[in-house]
């Protein structure tokens, strides 16, 4: 009765198990659908030969190609989930063959997929900055394609192994370091024999070989173990990121053991929650990342109302959701009167790998054009392209700034990339919203160095002050604020008040102009009219102030309990904002 | 891996070729009198006999299908097509061209839309009987701003579609925080077992090949400004002459242009490989020497240099003067015996046009100058105003010279240069899209250029596709022999 009531328990904790993970990878594959779509968005998989070659270059070129093709997917997050799940549950059946597992051993294919999910949900930042094509599905295509190699392998007798080790460093160009896995996978299925010296030797030399054939003009570095990936850039480096594949080859070279040996009916709970446990653990979460990336795509579809819904339940905003929610109440009206209300203090982001990723790098060139300033988001969009790839991102951007500049011919090459793009067959650029038009003539042509910074973007728009044009008034006058800069805002405010004669005085611009008439007024002082309440909260802002400053308060703590009441001031901003530059 | 790949390719193109399909002529409902819009657009130009296939496409937006007949002067006829793209194999090409050397093919052209072929006008292909140079090299990448990623010098064999790698910039060691950059190929008189480029940043040096061996060399002395940058070839010497250069570029925030590059000082040098020496040319402390080129009997040394500012203007920020830096064409005599340069004399007065003259290159007999002119500055491939002019050096010269058929309209043109023979023009030009660089030839006779055509691709959509731009196209006789890992041995060493 006993035995039997285990055996229930067993089967019935493996199918609970299997189905419990099952649940849990599509959990996390919902939670990071706006990762996994900008995943795609910031791929590159560009049609013609070219990319193909320049892939081909390399071994493991061509499951990167298949990489790259199949991340289109992700345009559709549920879809391209939907593919990789789908060859996550092939890895499963198919390793539970190729390993030999059995019974409640089987289970123990939840854990090569825990990694290879933990793998594409641990980036981070890195998603802007990685320049590894393909990343988001070759490791598995790869993986999958390797396993199938090995469940034919052991089908087929002993001695046919050495055929097989040849045949695995034959196949080194394709699969890269999944066929030395395969290798050794293989090895440690059999018994020892001079036929698995033959095999070890071949692991060692196999690159060396390949890279004297067929790769003799790269380095060696870049051939041994071509595939693992490497997260590496000129300014940023991490080593935990390639743990999970290390892991993964770790435990396809263990399963094979261990299925004879354990077989115990707890087994599948405990590479369930070990799975589970490990994904959790490194997976990278944090909401304003998430949000951060949903606020980039609503503003590139000019959503600009959900781009301040998303920022108005947002705590601590990134830099780049406080400057998308600057372009957003240019585009929705109210940036006066709503910017500090909403806030326009910046936080850090949650950044584990010290990643030098900034707004440049998320959205400077949305940013830009938004601004009018198209030549920089120009500049930009190649600056990033040439690094991390003509992702969709970047040539929709590019195929934009053509057609704000008028580059016809431009708009034609950028769209027959992406028109060839599963998901863009019909793609055109939004149509140019006419204040991008009067923001680009509103400032004169000068030559300007390689200024890439965010500080950047508020010092050039703070020099707008000499324009015509009455929503580039706005912007100089609003960003004048930002820099705290009292010399550009009396001239910035003078031309507004010109430009913008009978209508209100927005509320952040009377904050400022009282303000900046206390601390630092221009000799020829401006009268302007201003509200009752707002000079009297002034007055109360600065003596509460004085009060709290006098009783020994700590600056953070000053700050806390300030912003609690004037947190929507222009004032407050001014003595405690850490600027967004 | 290239070889390896093309070798695919090959096998794969001999395979597709055995299988081409020669579609019939379709019956036209609709006859256009206009020539079609094919890309690349090869209507009516005058081209080398022995040119790999010009192969062009209609709009893929607009059409369907697109079939060609192609009729040989001996009246044989053959057509085309698969989808909107017409490719010619090789073979059946050469035997076109081989039966119309001298005279022209007619290209009949029609265009499927919806249920409805169109018939345009016919145009020519005519054949000259000059042949051009066999092989082309460039470097290849994107139109960069500060970043750049992987980029090459690559090599094509203009009969064929065959590309290979000359050099890359990640075969050699980098410290990657610094990148390397890899530029400034050049070839003494169109041949390749003397050459050279320039490796900058990481690793950075000069790679001479002389007499087909290759080493590394630091052309920086304490006298000059920087190593050597701009080269030009001494046609028999193992001599070079390189202007240096303290380069800076800057961003237009809102101009066409984009892009300012300009030189803070500049002046010229002359390496003698031989005795690794680097003597002075031309060192004015106030103007800005720039791109030597010799005469083909290497008796002058030709270059650009600018005229002095307006006084009031003198010691600003140049980003507030470029737009009045402006460049004559000079001449120095030379004698290869002592090495001595004789005195400066003017020829071409570019300032007094309100104009700036630039890459000077003269023709293989000696007769004329073609370069490159736009309203100011040095880097015209960036102006968008540049074109390339051509004037007569000899008496003998034609004096009728009309070159305009080989620039193009407000794009910029640049970069020019003789085929060995003198027949054939090239030119770098942005002129598709104002962007991307491509490869243009034109046939020059008597002082008249024909109307240039773009380098032909074995696909002509990857004109479209591709997002690198073609930089520094320079004609060769001969491929490279020496391997990238030669190169990169060199550099290492």
């Amino acid at each position: 009765m006993i035995m039997i009531s285990r055996d229930k328990l067993g089967r019935s904790s493996r199918y609970v198990s299997l189905l419990t993970f099952v649940a849990f990878v599509g959990c996390i594959l919902y939670i990071n659908r706006d990762v996994l779509y900008t995943a795609h968005d910031r791929s590159e998989f560009l049609y013609g030969t070219s990319f193909f070659d320049s892939l081909m270059l390399k071994p493991f070129g061509f499951m990167q190609y298949v990489g790259a093709w199949l991340t289109q997917l992700f345009c559709e997050p549920l879809v391209g989930a939907g593919v990789l799940a789908l060859i996550w549950a092939l890895i499963f059946f198919v390793g539970v063959k190729a390993f030999r597992l059995q019974g409640h051993s089987t289970a123990l294919m939840i854990l090569p997929i825990a990694c290879l999910l933990t793998s594409v949900v641990d980036l981070g930042y890195w998603i802007y900055i990685s320049t590894i094509r393909g990343y988001w599905f070759s490791q598995s295509v790869g993986y999958l394609f390797i396993l199938t190699l090995l469940w034919v392998a052991i089908s087929t007798p002993r001695n046919w192994h050495i055929v097989w080790y040849i045949v695995a460093v034959c196949l080194y160009p394709l699969f890269g370091w999944f066929s030395l896995l395969f290798v050794l996978c293989l090895i440690v299925m059999g018994k020892f024999s001079w036929r698995e010296v033959v095999g070890i030797l071949l692991v060692f030399i196999a690159a060396r070989i390949w890279r004297t054939i067929l790769y003799p003009d790269r380095l060696v570095e870049e051939v041994i173990l071509a595939g693992l990936p490497q997260f590496e850039t000129s300014l940023d480096k991490s080593e935990s990121l390639t743990v999970p594949f290390w892991l993964l080859g770790v435990l396809s070279i263990i399963l094979p053991l261990c299925g004879k040996f354990i077989s115990k009916w707890y087994v599948a709970l405990l590479s369930l929650v070990i799975g589970v446990v490990y994904t959790l653990s490194f997976m990278y979460y944090d909401d304003r990342y998430i949000d951060e990336m949903r606020m980039v795509r609503c503003a590139y579809d000019d959503k600009w109302n959900e781009v301040l819904d998303i920022i108005e339940d947002t705590a601590e905003p990134t830099t780049t959701m406080v400057m998308l929610k600057n372009v957003a109440l240019m585009h929705e009206g109210g940036l006066l009167d709503k910017a500090f209300k909403i806030g326009n203090i910046s936080y850090p982001i949650n950044n584990p790998d010290s990643l030098h990723v900034t707004l440049l790098d998320i959205a400077s060139p949305l940013v830009y054009y938004n601004y009018g300033m198209i030549n920089e988001a120009i500049r930009l969009d190649y600056e990033n392209a040439i690094q991390a790839g003509f992702s969709p991102f970047y040539l929709k951007m590019l195929s934009r700034c053509a057609l704000a500049k008028g580059d016809t011919q431009l708009i034609e090459k950028y769209n027959a990339q992406l028109n060839k793009h599963l998901f863009y067959d019909d793609w055109k650029p939004a149509p140019v919203k006419d204040a991008i038009f009067e923001l680009q003539g509103a400032y004169q042509d000068e030559l300007t160095g390689v200024e890439n910074s965010v500080g950047y973007i508020v010092t050039s728009i703070s020099l707008w002050y000499d324009t015509d044009s009455k929503l580039a008034s706005e912007q100089a006058l609003f960003y004048s604020m930002m820099r705290s800069d009292s010399k550009r805002f009396w001239k910035s405010l003078r031309k507004f008040v010109k430009l913008h004669q009978g209508e209100e005085f927005p509320v952040h611009a009377q904050e400022a102009y009282i303000l900046f008439l206390d601390k630092a007024p221009e000799e020829k002082r401006m009268k302007l009219p201003v509200q009752e309440t707002t000079y009297s909260r002034y007055k109360q802002f600065w003596a509460v102030l004085e009060r709290y400053a006098k009783s020994g308060m700590g600056k953070n703590e000053l700050a806390e309990k300030m912003r609690q009441e004037w947190g929507d001031t222009y004032w407050y901003f001014n003595i405690f904002g850490r600027r967004v530059y | 891996m290239k070889n390896y790949i093309n070798g695919i390719i090959a096998i794969l193109a001999f395979c597709f070729a055995s299988c081409t399909q020669h579609p019939s002529v379709p019956n036209a409902t609709c006859e256009i009198d206009t020539l079609p819009a094919i890309f690349p657009d090869y209507c009516d130009v005058t081209i080398p006999s022995n040119i790999a296939p010009l192969n062009f496409m209609l709009p893929m937006q607009e059409y369907e299908s697109c079939v060609a007949r192609f009729t040989t002067p001996n009246g044989e006829q053959q057509t085309y097509g698969r989808g909107v793209k017409v490719q010619v194999p090789i073979d059946e090409w050469r035997t076109m061209l081989d039966s119309s050397k001298g005279q022209s093919i007619k290209v009949e052209v029609f265009g499927q839309k919806g249920s409805e072929w169109l018939a345009f006008k016919p145009f020519e292909i005519r054949v000259a009987e000059e042949p051009i140079d066999e092989y082309l090299s460039y470097r290849l990448i994107e139109p960069s701003y500060v970043a750049w990623n992987y980029m090459e010098i690559a090599q094509r064999n203009l009969t064929n579609f065959e590309e290979t790698e000359i050099f890359n910039n990640v075969v050699t060691s980098n410290d990657k925080s610094i990148g390397q950059c890899v530029n400034c190929h050049s070839y003494q008189n169109y041949k390749t077992d003397n050459m050279l480029f320039h490796v900058r940043l990481s690793n950075g040096c000069t790679v001479i090949v002389s007499d087909g061996k290759a080493k590394k060399v630091n052309l920086k002395r304490d006298y000059t400004i920087s190593a050597g940058v701009y080269p030009s070839w001494h046609p028999t010497e193992k001599l070079v002459a390189f202007s240096t250069n303290l380069t800076r570029q800057g961003f237009h925030t809102s101009n066409n242009n984009k892009i300012e590059v300009y030189d803070l000082e500049s002046d010229l040098i002359l390496y003698d490989i031989e005795r690794d020496s680097v003597s002075i040319v031309s060192n004015d402390p106030e103007l800005l020497e720039i791109y030597p080129t010799w005469s083909p009997d290497g008796n002058y040394l030709y270059y650009g240099k600018t005229v002095a500012l307006p006084e009031e203007m003198r010691g600003e920020d140049i980003r507030t003067t470029y737009e009045k830096v402006q460049y004559n064409l000079y001449r120095k005599p030379f004698d290869v015996t002592t090495h001595n340069f004789g005195d400066e004399e003017l020829v071409f007065d570019a300032a007094s046009l309100n104009k700036s003259a630039t890459l000077p290159r003269i023709s293989p007999d000696g007769k004329y100058l073609l370069f490159a002119l736009g309203q100011y500055g040095c880097f015209h491939i960036r102006h968008n105003d540049a074109d390339i002019a051509c004037m007569p050096l000899t008496d003998d010269a034609a004096t009728d010279i009309d070159i305009h058929k080989l620039n193009s309209e407000g794009m910029p043109d640049s970069y020019p240069s003789w085929s060995s023979n003198g027949q054939w023009i090239m030119v770098a030009s942005r002129r598709e899209d104002g962007n991307f660089c491509r490869v243009y030839f034109s046939y020059f006779k008597d002082g008249k250029a024909e109307k240039a055509f773009m380098l032909p691709q074995e696909d002509p959509e990857m004109n479209i596709l591709f997002l690198k731009s073609y930089n520094r196209p320079e004609f060769m006789v001969e491929p490279v022999k020496c391997s990238v890992q030669e190169f990169a041995r060199a550099i290492e060493k």
